[in-house]
């Protein structure tokens, strides 16, 4: 689940230019190749190292046919079987012998696949990455193999409350859109991943094409340079995006409610999701509604004090207002020490929703929160790989970083007023899905 | 666009070296990284004091002071009151504690270091230990005994049950949180003696790193130097009982997958020479979250059983979280680990026994030529990925202390691997590890048909859905007899709601 802070501490990156018409502190070199592929470089003093992300605008999101849930995520996993030329034990051995360190990550609406290491080897890098981006190639036994991994991967997340939670909301508050699974994907469709060979080749083709990828580096580069070596290894690479056509939501009628068993011994959690906005800096509600989780729920918020340090009802309690490619769940997440609170928890959130819907909020908490999401982003400049990681989100979403501007510059203006208009848009009953999870084992 | 100037000077300042073991200074009782143009100021104050030193049958004790000085109200402040203060200043302090240290630390804006510096020095100067905040902490650690780490996460689940059973009986003995009686037991009274005793002017050392000036740096001394003098008694390092054997302990859970850990003590460590060869044989063998991991190739990449598998010459807790070694997790007895992500149930023992037999490989073999030279390549520029943020900085330059190493750990860990030899690397894993004699943890849902697998040594063979090459097939068969004599009464199985107790 993709928290707010990671995304407004970008928007605060967007406020903290030196020149005006650049809200970014460092200076942003943008290119784009003839075959559409975009190429964002910012030089920052990182003596002799690099961030490279290439940044695939795909997530799983666009798992919009049935029975290829996570499929996103596994074709992250292929993406490191190699090619002809550099098989994937060849890869492996040229990224270890640069002492890079190198992963990858996919959620909802981007699979971003990053390297950090020492700029001599920025060539080999570029080298490389642009092999496997134009050239992937496994075989049926590797692509079996690796679906087992996969498999790992999920047996290791599904013992954790919070996942199985998540999975159920998702599936209830969602008819067509694609966010109705979770990037991991559904266990049905995670076993039958083995059989999907033919379908992940055309994958590969639809979605990793240069129109549909940036690629991003951080650090200590020349722009110039970068670009000429983007130049010389991508350029060969052919257009032919072909994007998903992923079924926007139609709107909720009324509210919905359900369970989940948690085959464990957990306190029982309880998840409030409404049916939020996109990510769009021009509308003020939804960017009114990203300060609204901290001010409402938030540890300063009054719930908060009561619930968790007075009363001790809850254990913890939050919200995720996040910013999304299209209409996500802004959830606020409580979990409550005994079964028998569970109502009474639920009326003291939506009692707390109403009177931001009727009193406008302090305005000297909401210059807290601007303040807070000033710093935020000060503090968390210091290596390329933040800075990288930071903007791969909004890359992902809106196909670059011009768009940061505009939000932070929104989220500067927005006043009590709006945030009161945003929780009677957003948090009401019509938009809601309430899911509580309890655990098996007493 | 006046509003963004100030913030991007300041930004565009923020020029961070990251140049590995950049000097830290010792000067008296503290320990500086001076970054000239950092905007920001980091704290690590670290008090000699960890869970070895919880009383028995307080074992959390140590933790749970922590907590209370970190997430509680002090004498001017109430909890709520800090929180609201620490907000708008986008800065909080925490602590970390682990066996031997309980570090509390903090990084703050140059901006707001005014209105920051005075809560973080009255979290440790001034802590109001309040019954409500004690409630709240206690009733937190007991969720995370009872469910978060029984239920949860197996991995986590399988190295606390792992160090348990190789410290038993010793100062760390248990893990930090403690265990269920005990935390319950805990009073206001015992964390007020607990922090009399150990949270004094000379127990402490001081951390202070980033853009800070001479005079934070005098005034935190003479701020510090106001605790009550005291020095406490110090613990002898734990003389673990000797492992003969393979032993094992199945914890017995509904758990949808099986989750190995093993290890078994060293006589290293970090700061001699030999250390730094086994360190280079260990990266070889098992470096963390990284394809290089030969564990990795042959459990995950070529077997597609599991998420990862890795090995440690050094405690390395809240591994799935990270991707780098943490800091200010020091110890004076280590143990060398391997940990196998979850696998599928019939995979168990198969597992085990590949893990087994490439450590066993690795014992007898140490490492080929290809493979020192691939590793010195690789180590000497990931190392770089260990330290590059200045509170990571400050955080090996207190360790540095804790472990007497003059001069820089990374520093000298990155010379090292230019200079060691494949003989040096290969001679001290001749020398400090020894095949045989493994502590091991398994998390299962059928115990007692694993148990019997292990005691009458069954052959374990591997089957996948789909065919593998002819090579992994020819060493799957050599897997499955691979021999791991385990005797009935060294192998234990206890259910899951027993551990912790």
């Amino acid at each position: 689940m993709k928290t707010i802070n990671a995304g407004l501490c970008l928007l605060l990156l967007a406020g903290s230019s030196a020149m005006a018409e650049t809200i970014l502190p460092y200076k942003v070199h943008t290119a784009v190749l003839p075959n559409g592929l975009k190429v964002i470089t910012i030089p920052m003093e990182s003596p002799g190292l690099v961030a490279y992300y290439s940044v695939v605008r795909t997530g799983s999101r666009d798992e919009v046919e049935s029975g290829k849930s996570g499929f996103a995520h596994f074709f992250e996993h292929m993406m490191f079987r190699g090619t002809r030329k550099n098989p994937g034990p060849v890869y492996d051995s040229i990224v270890t012998s640069i002492g890079a360190s190198a992963n990858a990550f996919t959620s909802d609406d981007i699979t971003a696949y990053h390297l950090n290491f020492a700029v001599e080897d920025l060539e080999k890098v570029i080298e490389v990455e642009s092999d496997r981006f134009q050239n992937l190639h496994y075989e049926l036994p590797a692509f079996q193999t690796e679906s087992g991994a996969i498999y790992g991967e999920y047996r290791k997340g599904v013992t954790n409350p919070f996942e199985v939670l998540d999975e159920r909301v998702r599936d209830l508050a969602f008819d067509v859109h694609t966010y109705k699974h979770t990037t991991i994907g559904f266990e049905r469709d995670i076993k039958a991943m083995p059989e999907a060979y033919d379908y992940s080749l055309g994958f590969f083709k639809r979605f990793y094409r240069p129109e549909n990828v940036v690629i991003l580096v951080v650090g200590d580069v020349k722009p110039d340079a970068v670009l000429k070596l983007v130049r010389k290894y991508y350029s060969g690479w052919q257009k032919g995006y072909e994007p998903s056509s992923v079924q926007q939501e139609p709107p909720q009628k009324a509210e919905r409610t359900g369970t989940v068993t948690y085959p464990g011994k957990t306190l029982p959690i309880l998840d409030m999701a409404f049916k939020g906005d996109a990510f769009d800096p021009a509308n003020t509600d939804f960017v009114a509604a990203t300060v609204f989780g901290d001010l409402a729920f938030g540890e300063t918020s009054d719930i908060y004090k009561k619930l968790y340090i007075q009363e001790q009802r809850v254990d913890e309690l939050q919200a995720s207002i996040p910013l999304q490619r299209d209409m996500p769940l802004f959830e606020i997440v409580a979990r409550i020490k005994k079964d028998e609170d569970i109502p009474l928890i639920q009326d003291e959130v939506l009692k707390t929703v109403a009177s931001f819907q009727t009193t406008p909020v302090d305005a000297q908490r909401l210059a807290g929160v601007k303040k807070r999401r000033r710093y935020e982003f000060l503090m968390n400049l210091d290596t390329p790989d933040r800075v990288a990681g930071r903007l791969a989100y909004f890359v992902a979403i809106t196909g670059g970083i011009d768009a940061v501007d505009a939000y932070y510059t929104a989220l500067a203006k927005v006043t009590p007023e709006d945030v009161m208009k945003a929780a009677k848009k957003y948090f009401v009953p019509e938009r809601r899905t309430i899911v509580v999870l309890k655990g098996e084992a007493k | 666009m006046k509003t963004y100037s100030l913030i991007a000077a300041l930004v565009c300042a923020a020029i961070f070296s990251m140049t590995i073991g950049e000097a830290s200074v010792k000067t008296g009782n503290a320990v500086v990284v001076p970054v000239k143009n950092d905007p920001t100021v980091c704290f690590r104050i670290w008090f000699k004091v960890g869970s070895q030193n919880d009383p028995a049958g307080k074992e959390g004790l140590a933790s749970i002071t922590a907590a209370m000085l970190t997430h509680g109200s002090t004498l001017k402040n109430s909890y709520e009151q800090i929180l609201e203060k620490l907000y708008p200043l986008a800065a909080a302090y925490d602590a970390t504690v682990s066996a031997e240290m309980t570090v509390i630390y903090g990084r703050v804006h140059k901006d707001n270091l005014g209105e920051y510096y005075p809560l973080f020095l009255d979290a440790m100067m001034a802590p109001a230990f309040s019954q409500q905040d004690l409630d709240r902490i206690k009733s937190q650690t007991l969720n995370y005994l009872e469910n978060t780490l029984r239920y949860s996460s197996d991995e986590e689940l399988g190295k606390a049950v792992l160090y348990n059973a190789i410290f038993a009986g010793t100062p760390y003995g248990h893990i930090t949180s403690g265990l269920v009686s005990s935390v319950k037991s805990i009073t206001l009274e015992d964390v007020r003696s607990f922090y009399k005793i150990y949270f004094t002017k000379e127990n402490l050392v001081i951390g202070l790193g980033g853009g800070y000036n001479a005079a934070l740096l005098s005034r935190l001394e003479k701020d510090m130097g106001k605790l009550p003098a005291g020095k406490p008694r110090p613990v002898d390092p734990p003389a673990p009982a000797p492992i003969r054997g393979f032993r094992a302990t199945i914890v017995e859970k509904d758990a949808p997958a099986t989750a190995i850990s093993m290890g078994v003590p060293i006589d290293i460590l970090r700061g001699s020479k030999d250390w730094y060869a086994l360190a280079i044989a260990n990266s070889w063998f098992g470096e963390h979250r990284n394809s290089s991991s030969h564990l990795y190739q042959v459990i995950r990449e070529a077997r597609g059983l599991n998420y990862g598998d890795y090995s440690y010459i050094e405690n390395f807790p809240e591994a799935g979280r990270r991707t780098v070694p943490p800091q200010n997790v020091c110890r004076r007895k280590q143990i060398f680990e391997i940990w196998i992500r979850p696998v599928p149930p019939e995979a168990g023992h198969f597992a085990l026994r590949a893990a087994l037999r490439e450590y066993n490989h690795l014992v007898e073999n140490g490492l080929t030529k290809e493979q020192f030279s691939l590793t010195q390549k690789f180590l000497k520029k990931y190392l770089l990925n260990y330290a590059p943020t200045t509170m990571a900085r400050l955080g090996y330059a207190i360790d540095d202390s804790f472990y007497g190493i003059p001069g820089s750990h990374l520093a000298q860990f990155r010379s090292m691997v230019g200079t060691l030899t494949l003989a040096d690397v290969n001679r001290a894993v001749k020398k400090h590890l020894h095949y045989g004699a493994m502590e091991i943890v398994v998390v299962a849902k059928d115990a007692k048909g694993l148990h019997d697998e292990l005691v009458n040594d069954l052959p374990s063979p591997i089957t996948y859905r789909t065919k593998k090459p002819e090579a992994v097939q020819s060493e799957d068969r050599e897997i499955a007899v691979f021999p791991v004599k385990l005797a009935p009464e060294d192998v234990t199985v206890v259910p899951v709601t027993e551990i912790f107790r």
